[in-house]
């Protein structure tokens, strides 16, 4: 047992155990930062150059599978042949080299950096130099089976000239059949959402009914069996895009129905009692106190539901539209089959991302915007 | 019936105003209310203590049949307003009542909270309804924040807001569930200045509360709710000075 020493009379410090300061966090950001960059440069750099060099076909490519025939041949196997490039091979080689330098030098010190913004760098440099090796590692990978099979088929573009107005008149079909049922989806699912609520069985059930059926079933069935339905069925005949409209309006109806119902119930229950209290009955309290409120709520996953629904319309390829109806993803199909090229489908991939990425911008913004509590004030008023 | 729905509004002075005959109130398997009787005149500024969970706030709520009472009947102006057959939508517009956590709507001006029930339940014209909102929203010293959301007034003020809400449809009783307990301390007073006026001006009311000077000095009686049943019941000044049951004394000794 150690005795103080009684005589001490300074002033007792604790003992510093932070340890040495781990040197060097600048460099090691700047290692994961350069080692991305070098193989983003290296990749687009060889990429470019082959594309506006003097393009032949070379033996490799042939040996890849891709003939003479092929229209477009050329600039496929310049595409391969870039990416065999030693430029890019290179860049590869050093860009893991610096990730994983990065990476290591990151991992080891981090915890030992002075201040939270070097220990940031420190950090960051190691994540950004982990991603390096992965992404050059599937880069090689890739190029190590068959990168000639994939791009004369996937990234062959020759095919798809004339095909632009197809495209557009396609997007344009998308959006019409997205637009049209998300909006008949809203209207069937603020009913049915309400429906839900009551405090009867007899009304519940067979709006309950009507929602598990249609999120029961796959879509591509709806709307394969709805078009004979209708014709068969009830005898209407209508065009394939009207068909779409009305599967997709029922379809989404039963997701909203949730979302409303949902958006609903996160009411406070003091709202509908207020209301109640001062003589409104339910249809009024609903109408005026509780509905204006849960619509700001469920604005968000409506607009999510409404970017699923665009992906969903691609599925009307198994109903038989008229060239004129066809929608992006049936433009791409029809391109592909007459050409055996897949790369309308390429295409068609960034035609939905031009459509969906500035709503899925829109989406995040409006619930970070509701998140804020923003809403229940500046929103009011309408 | 004999009597049609519209002549609640008929005048029956000295006649009872609210009457409860042994209401029950379950919820599941909890008895809640064990048989309460209860009757108020009007000009009654009955205000109801004890302990929490002994059914104050139940009994309020049945009053205005937000709840309804599993067994028993509850009498409003001479018409037993827990017959099936009961216009509650419009017998509420006889019952105002404020709430402990104000229940403002959000997404309306301070305004439009009042006159919403005054165009949609008592069909004023809009120009009725701006007129009626705004006397009463300065009867409570809010005339200034009417154009205010909820969301920019203080706790005090909403509640302000909320009993202007709920004295703009002229109801004939005012029913005040804790409506101070949720306010900042130093915005309990506006609040309790509102309901003293009231009082002085005649309004029948009946107020669950916590602030023991407040019953003390501006009820005409005190109920003491104790497990479900009216424990103790008479003047407020007797009943803090000379409670008659232990439990009374022990909840005193407790609150004072």
């Amino acid at each position: 047992m150690a005795v103080r020493e009684a005589t001490s009379i300074e002033p007792e410090v604790a003992p510093d155990v932070r340890g040495p300061t781990a040197p060097l966090p600048a460099t090691i950001l700047a290692l994961g930062v350069a080692s991305l960059a070098v193989i983003a440069l290296g990749v687009v750099v060889s990429q470019v150059n082959y594309a506006l060099s003097d393009r032949v076909l070379t033996q490799n490519c042939i040996d890849e599978q891709i003939s003479p025939e092929d229209n477009g041949a050329i600039g496929v196997c310049s595409i391969v042949e870039a990416l065999e490039d030693p430029t890019t091979t290179g860049s590869l080689y050093l860009g893991i080299g610096l990730g994983g330098l990065a990476l290591v030098l990151g991992a080891s010190t981090y915890r030992r950096m002075e201040t939270k913004r070097r220990r940031d760098h420190a950090i960051t440099g190691a994540v950004l130099g982990s991603q390096a090796v992965l992404l050059a590692a599937a880069i090689l990978w890739f190029r190590s089976a068959s990168p000639g099979l994939f791009a004369k088929h996937f990234l062959n573009f020759a095919d798809l000239q004339g095909y632009g107005g197809a495209f557009v008149r396609g997007a344009r079909n998308t959006l019409i059949m997205a637009f049209a049922g998300e909006l008949g989806g809203i209207v069937i699912g603020l009913v049915l959402g309400i429906l839900t609520l009551s405090q009867r069985r007899a009304v519940r059930a067979p709006a309950r009914i009507y929602i598990n059926f249609f999120r029961g079933t796959p879509l591509i069935w709806q709307l394969a069996t709805g078009y004979f339905l209708l014709l068969f069925g009830f005898g209407i005949r209508m065009s394939g895009l009207v068909v779409a409209i009305i599967v997709f309006a029922l379809n989404t109806g039963a997701y909203a129905a949730e979302v409303f119902r949902a958006g609903i119930q996160s009411i406070e229950r003091g709202q509908m009692e207020a209301a109640r209290s001062l003589g409104m009955s339910y249809t009024q309290a609903m109408r005026y106190a509780i509905v204006p409120q849960a619509v700001r709520r469920v604005i968000p996953p409506l607009m999510n539901e409404f970017v699923i629904l665009i992906k969903d319309t691609a599925l009307v390829v198994v109903l038989g539209l008229t060239a004129t109806e066809y929608d992006i993803f049936t433009t791409a199909r029809e391109g592909q089959s007459a050409t055996f090229n897949a790369t309308f489908f390429t295409v068609a991939a960034i035609a939905y991302l031009i459509v969906t990425l500035p709503l899925i911008r829109l989406v995040n913004a409006a619930e970070k915007r509701l998140r804020s509590g923003l809403v229940g004030i500046a929103g009011a008023g309408g | 019936m004999s009597e049609p729905a519209g002549s609640v509004r008929a005048q029956s002075v000295g006649k009872p105003l609210i009457r409860l005959e042994d209401v029950h109130k379950w919820f599941g398997n909890l008895h809640v209310l064990k048989g309460v009787d209860l009757t108020m005149q009007q000009r009654d500024v009955v205000v109801v203590i004890g302990p929490s969970g002994g059914g104050k706030s139940t009994l309020l709520r049945c009053v205005s049949l937000l709840e309804v009472p599993t067994t028993g009947q509850v009498w409003f102006d001479n018409r037993n307003i827990t017959d099936i057959r009961a216009d509650l939508n419009e017998v509420r517009t006889h019952i105002g009542i404020v709430f402990q956590a104000y229940n403002l709507f959000p997404h309306m001006t301070a305004l439009r909270n009042v006159t919403l029930a005054l165009e949609k339940v008592l069909g004023l014209s809009d120009d009725e309804a701006h007129d009626r909102a705004m006397d009463q929203l300065a009867r409570v010293g809010m005339g200034n924040k009417a154009s205010a959301y909820p969301g920019q007034l203080s706790g005090g003020q909403q509640q302000r807001v909320a009993i202007a809400r709920a004295l703009a449809i002229e109801p004939k009783v005012m029913l005040f569930d804790e409506v101070t307990s949720a306010l900042d301390p130093e915005l309990v007073g506006e609040v309790l200045e509102v309901m003293i006026r009231l009082a002085g001006e005649g309004m029948t009311m009946m107020v669950v509360t916590h602030e023991m000077g407040f019953a003390r000095e501006v009820g005409t009686r005190m109920l003491f709710l104790d497990e479900g049943r009216i424990a103790e019941e008479g003047q407020p000044r007797e009943m803090f000075y000379h409670p008659q049951s232990d439990r009374l004394r022990q909840f005193l000794a407790k609150v004072l």
